[in-house]
């Protein structure tokens, strides 16, 4: 997962790095026309090489604390290379004169080729825009020294205006089920097929595996064969289910199991909510109704890591029909981009608080901004 | 809708473009862009769209206008016919004894559609029988004989049996008296090994006639690779889209369409049984691409009207009297009714909101300047110019009329001359639009 982003980043900060070199070679010779009467003196003052460069990028930018020497090195062999060695003390000095400031032209082409990618990876399209522009606004106008790390800069910029778009300042999932009354009503809501029933068995499991007391509310009274599916889950999992008949009224059954939970002095109740369609009226106003009822401490909307530019539309009226606190995205065992994971964060303005990665009751992992960062970034 | 808010995108792009007939390379350029965003905001595949878009661009720059369309319209009928290439041919699906195997991705919708596609069949009068092949999924035997109880289809299922293998074999001996056999699978991704080889082992006892893969319609760029997956490992015959009821464009859908070389067969609107619909391809692009129903407009263009019709020939020499106005108003009633023609011209009658009064009033006067040109010579036809008052009020006698309406039409046919002398060429879309804005300014 997230390999193919992964990809796409880095193509992208090697295309704007490409960009930029074209820039500086351009400038280089021209500069180089005029080096003998203004800017051969300063070659006096300047030390080894490498030393220089680094300083002359922590100046540019200062968020960019490590810059990466190796690299640098790397790329001073192949500009040698190329150069005849008379040239390389006068290129030096134009390096640490000249600056490349990065402007729309050099971007524009780099810069939709990244909102390609993050559609690609499955990322919406407004929130790939977002980025992108965060990322512009950040790049153009950039003071760059000639040599200091392009893709560094770049991927910094990346970097930040992802986390802008993911941000979560919300107290996590643990917390939220360890602090608070008892039980602690968790509401799950999604489209149809999304995985609800599948990730309300692995969320019991890992509330069990915390020493929690579990009971399960079977909310969906309206597809054939719910009941039955997460009777199944409860009785491998040793929990006691909360069930009326189909057809029932969901919002009293999970009433039933609150009450249940309450007598027996259980830690948490999941309820189970049928599929629905966001753009369904009357489906949505029942689950109005279902929260008005229990008030649960937590609504959580179950998506599939696997759904495209749609799961925007759906997180949305989703959190402004009945107002989510986070989400849960499923499937991302079945090569996911997870692009979703960075749009319905932005459009919710809520967490992800974790992921459904199998068919296993172990199969759910936390969710947290820099472990997506740094599946998107690292190297695997 | 399906595809809707792609034809938003689509409209907002083409409206940059001139009414002009040379499309330039820049303009196309950015044309493509756009629709490349529109395409993506789909959910069509990127490889896909990146195609698609090059085709685009150089048969946008390199294609003649064809005459009668202009930009705008040739970049249309560009778009709709590489869209209509990827979409590939509508699947013939024939109305007898067959075996169907139904596989796809967890939750995409296999069993509720297996129920769907017997009811469909058993409406057509056929005795269809599901089969119960889940053997993974908790309550995946008590959803599909639920369902089938409950719509009277007959069912085969082996609950608490593990070997999907040998429940399609029982199954088949023993139901093989129906004429449809439906197999529902367990739902399965592309990396899921063991559930490739046992899907691989059901397709080679069944021999089914279609494998049909359901997608949901919000499936994103993943939709293509799976699409692969399954179509490598048994051989996709056709495409089921669910869930196109929400807001799911099905994008992604149609790309593993173009991966597998197939078609799509049925699509899935609702949680009813009756929810489903055999699919049609044009006017699904044509919802698609948000342009009116092109295709059938071309069709009946193309059927309806020779340029002979139109009165091209004279048009381009620059001759355009009452005759040939005549003609124009006889071509666009051959094709039918006014209403429903500007609805297939694309992007939903030139971006004018176009309410039934002002249908209504156009088609009232296109009838009434018929009848007042019935009532003149072919030499007052020919020659315009030649009516003055006493002629005027001979025609108007003639055909019922009053003075005053058959001066309108002849302020109609100056204002007609005077818009085709601008941009000599026939426009076949030039007239209603005048013809609009001149009765909306009236009205």
């Amino acid at each position: 997962m997230f390999k193919s982003l992964r990809d796409k980043f880095t193509s992208f900060k090697h295309s704007v790095g490409k960009a930029v070199h074209k820039k500086e070679e351009a400038e280089e010779i021209e500069v180089s026309s005029n080096i003998q009467i203004s800017d051969l003196p300063t070659t006096k003052s300047s030390g080894p090489p490498t030393k220089l460069i680094s300083t002359t990028t922590e100046e540019v930018t200062d968020a960019q604390k490590t810059p990466s020497l190796s690299i640098e090195k790397e790329k001073m062999k192949k500009k040698e290379k190329t150069k005849k060695v008379g040239l390389k003390d006068k290129a030096k000095t134009l390096i640490l004169k000249r600056e490349a400031i990065l402007d729309e032209k050099d971007l524009a082409g780099p810069l939709w080729e990244l909102e390609i990618s993050l559609m690609e990876g499955n990322v919406a399209l407004p929130v790939a825009e977002e980025i992108v522009s965060n990322v512009r606004e950040d790049l153009i106008g950039k003071k760059k020294r000639i040599f200091s790390n392009t893709e560094e800069i770049v991927e910094d910029a990346l970097k930040d205006s992802i986390k802008d778009v993911i941000r979560n300042d919300g107290p996590l999932f643990d917390e939220m089920i360890s602090t608070g009354d008892k039980p602690v009503v968790i509401l799950f809501v999604g489209v149809n097929g999304t995985g609800k029933t599948t990730t309300i068995a692995k969320v019991a499991k890992r509330l069990i595996d915390n020493d929690y007391s579990v009971v399960i509310a079977s909310g969906d009274t309206y597809r054939a064969g719910a009941q039955e599916q997460i009777e199944i889950h409860a009785e491998r999992l040793g929990l006691r289910l909360i069930k009326h008949q189909y057809g029932a009224d969901p919002s009293a059954v999970i009433y039933d199991a609150v009450e249940h939970a309450k007598a027996k002095g259980k830690d948490v109740v999941l309820a189970d909510t049928a599929g629905r369609m966001h753009t369904d009226a009357n489906l949505m106003r029942e689950l109005q109704k279902i929260k008005r009822i229990n008030s649960p401490r937590l609504t959580i909307f179950v998506d599939e890591a696997i759904a495209g530019n749609d799961a925007v539309e759906r997180a949305k009226q989703f959190n402004e029909s009945i107002g989510i606190d986070g989400s849960i995205l499923s499937k991302l065992d079945a090569d996911a981009r997870g692009g979703a994971a960075i749009s319905i964060p932005y459009v919710t303005g809520k967490p992800i608080f974790f992921f459904g990665v199998g068919q296993r009751y172990e199969d759910l992992i936390v969710f947290d901004e820099d472990w997506l960062l740094g599946k998107i970034f690292g190297e695997e | 809708m399906i595809l809707n808010n792609l034809g938003s995108s689509l409209k907002e792009s083409l409206r940059k473009l001139a009414r002009s007939n040379k499309i330039d390379k820049r303009t196309a350029e950015e044309l493509v862009k756009d629709i490349q965003r529109a395409l993506l905001q789909a959910d069509i595949n990127v490889k896909l769209v990146m195609k698609l878009s090059n085709n685009i661009k150089k048969k946008a720059i390199k294609e003649e206008v064809i005459e009668g369309f202009d930009a705008r319209e040739h970049i249309s009928r560009v778009v709709y016919e590489e869209l209509a290439n990827i979409l590939g041919r509508g699947i013939d699906l024939e109305l007898k004894g067959q075996k169907i195997m139904m596989v796809g991705l967890q939750g995409s919708g296999k069993t509720t559609t297996t129920a769907k596609l017997a009811k469909y069949f058993q409406r057509k009068g056929l005795r269809p029988v599901v089969i119960c092949a889940d053997t993974f999924r908790p309550g995946a035997y008590e959803q599909l004989s639920q369902l089938c109880t409950a719509n009277a289809i007959p069912f085969y299922g082996d609950k608490g049996n593990k070997d999907a293998v040998e429940i399609v074999k029982k199954g088949l001996k023993e139901k093989k008296d129906y004429d449809v056999k439906i197999i529902d699978t367990t739902g399965r991704h592309a990396l899921e090994k063991e559930l490739i080889a046992e899907m691989e082992d059901i397709s080679k006892v069944l021999d089914p006639d279609h494998k049909f893969l359901v997608l949901d319609a919000a499936i994103g760029q993943e939709a293509e690779e799976q699409a692969r997956a399954f179509d490598e490992s048994i051989g996709i015959t056709g495409v089921i889209i669910t869930k196109l009821d929400g807001t799911a464009k099905g994008g992604g859908a149609l790309s593993a369409v173009s991966e597998t070389n197939s078609g799509i067969a049925f699509i899935g609107t609702g949680e009813k049984v009756g929810d489903i619909e055999k699919f049609d391809p044009e006017g699904f692009i044509s919802r698609l691409v948000g342009m009116g129903d092109l295709k059938a407009l071309m069709e009946r263009v193309e059927e309806s009207i020779t340029p002979e019709d139109m009165g091209v020939e004279e048009i381009l020499k620059g001759k355009f009297t009452l005759k040939e106005m005549y003609k124009q108003f006889q071509a666009i009633n051959k094709m039918g009714p006014l209403k429903q023609i500007i609805q297939m011209i694309p992007f939903g009658g030139f971006g004018i909101d176009i309410t039934d009064k002002d249908y209504n009033k156009t088609k009232n006067k296109l009838g009434r300047y018929k009848v007042i040109m019935d009532s003149m010579t072919d030499f007052e036809l020919e020659n315009p110019s030649i009516l003055n008052g006493s002629r005027i009020r001979r025609v108007a006698v003639g055909s019922g009329s009053d003075t005053n309406e058959v001066k309108e039409l002849i302020r109609y046919y100056r204002m007609m001359k005077k818009a085709l002398g601008a941009f000599k060429g026939g426009k076949i879309t030039g007239m209603p639009k005048n013809l609009m804005k001149m009765f909306g300014r009236q009205g």
